[in-house]
């Protein structure tokens, strides 16, 4: 158990700017890199517990996420959007961030229903992990036991307007601009 | 109804006599509330005994293990057999003493003991001698020695 930590090689240089990312942070150009960023929502369906039926749910014809770019992939490597949408338990914390890992940037993480906001039903349990927020960076939280479809399009739709407002918590902070 | 499964309802309403009967100080409180109820309590150290002689009477199905802690000093091993062919479903309880609370496995009698030994394992802490492979089943392994089904367990995260 527990997280798979990888040693890079000493002439590796991890990076999370460059010079076009900069030079595109300061400029109009971003407010059309988020249009389109908030335009294709690709959500991983990965359901977890009983919301996870709701989410796929979503998912098929009869909502028709797709007018608003929100489409289901299978892959977390595809995806711009976890749902955490269920219970998370001691064990299944792990594996979780490790999903969480695999996805690239920029993601975000919609919180659906009680179980995964606060632990719901199991508030009092040994084994279930109540302080999700306090782990992943959060940007939408959708309360209900389940929320309806609607409500999960409602917290698609609020994630959009923070992306376009750019006020949603995927983005890092450049260690270079803080001294500044 | 076929003769067969007639027949397989006399042994169901017979067997608490018979059980009684062939372990006379190990089987005690039996009581038979339902027709397809019945409970008695056994002498932890004869389980194994006990267990076989209700296979070779064709109950074939153990159904579950459960453990029940009654601090301070007892802790319970609740057994619920029963078969495929008849209604009976039979209640045993053994009880151990809860600082050191081992009984045997039933894992040569019924193969499908060893999940449940093990999960009453991780959440109570009681030893199945003998179980071929006992450890943790579903909690994480670091959480093992926690025990946190028993009425002490203070690892709560908000205790109401």
């Amino acid at each position: 158990m527990g997280e798979i930590e990888m040693e890079l090689p000493s002439n590796v240089a991890l990076t999370t700017t460059s010079a076009i990312h900069d030079f595109i942070k300061g400029s109009p150009l971003q407010k059309l890199v988020n249009w389109g960023r908030k335009n294709s929502l690709w959500f991983m369906v990965h359901p977890m517990g009983c919301c996870g039926i709701e989410q796929i749910c979503v998912g098929v014809a009869h909502y028709d996420t797709d007018r608003f770019g929100i489409i289901p992939r299978a892959s977390p490597r595809q995806a711009d959007v976890m749902m955490i949408s269920g219970y998370v338990s001691k064990k299944y914390l792990p594996a979780l961030k490790r999903v969480w890992d695999q996805m690239v940037e920029p993601k975000w993480i919609l919180m659906m229903g009680e179980c995964a906001i606060s632990g719901g039903p199991w508030w009092e349990s040994y084994s279930t992990v109540i302080n999700m927020d306090e782990i992943f960076p959060v940007d939408i939280y959708i309360p209900g036991c389940p929320p309806r479809p609607e409500a999960l399009l409602q917290g698609f739709i609020e994630l959009q307007k923070k992306i376009e407002a750019q006020q949603d918590r995927t983005v890092i902070p450049n260690p270079a601009d803080e001294g500044v | 109804m076929g003769d067969e499964q007639a027949a397989k309802q006399i042994i169901d309403k017979n067997i608490m006599i018979e059980l009684s009967n062939n372990f006379p100080n190990v089987v005690s409180d039996v009581d038979v509330p339902s027709p397809n109820r019945a409970v008695a309590r056994i002498d932890s150290s004869q389980v194994k005994e006990i267990m076989q002689f209700l296979l070779d009477k064709g109950f074939d199905h153990l159904s579950c293990i459960s453990g029940v802690d009654y601090p301070p000093d007892k802790m319970e091993v609740v057994y619920h057999v029963t078969s495929y062919s008849g209604p009976l479903v039979i209640t045993l309880k053994a009880s151990i003493p809860r600082d050191d609370p081992n009984i045997d496995s039933l894992c040569d009698i019924y193969w499908n003991a060893n999940w449940y030994e093990r999960e009453t394992y991780e959440l109570y802490g009681i030893i199945f001698n003998d179980c071929p492979y006992l450890k943790v089943l579903l909690l994480p392994e670091d959480m093992e020695g926690e025990w946190p089904l028993r009425k002490d367990y203070a690892g709560y995260p908000n205790p109401t």
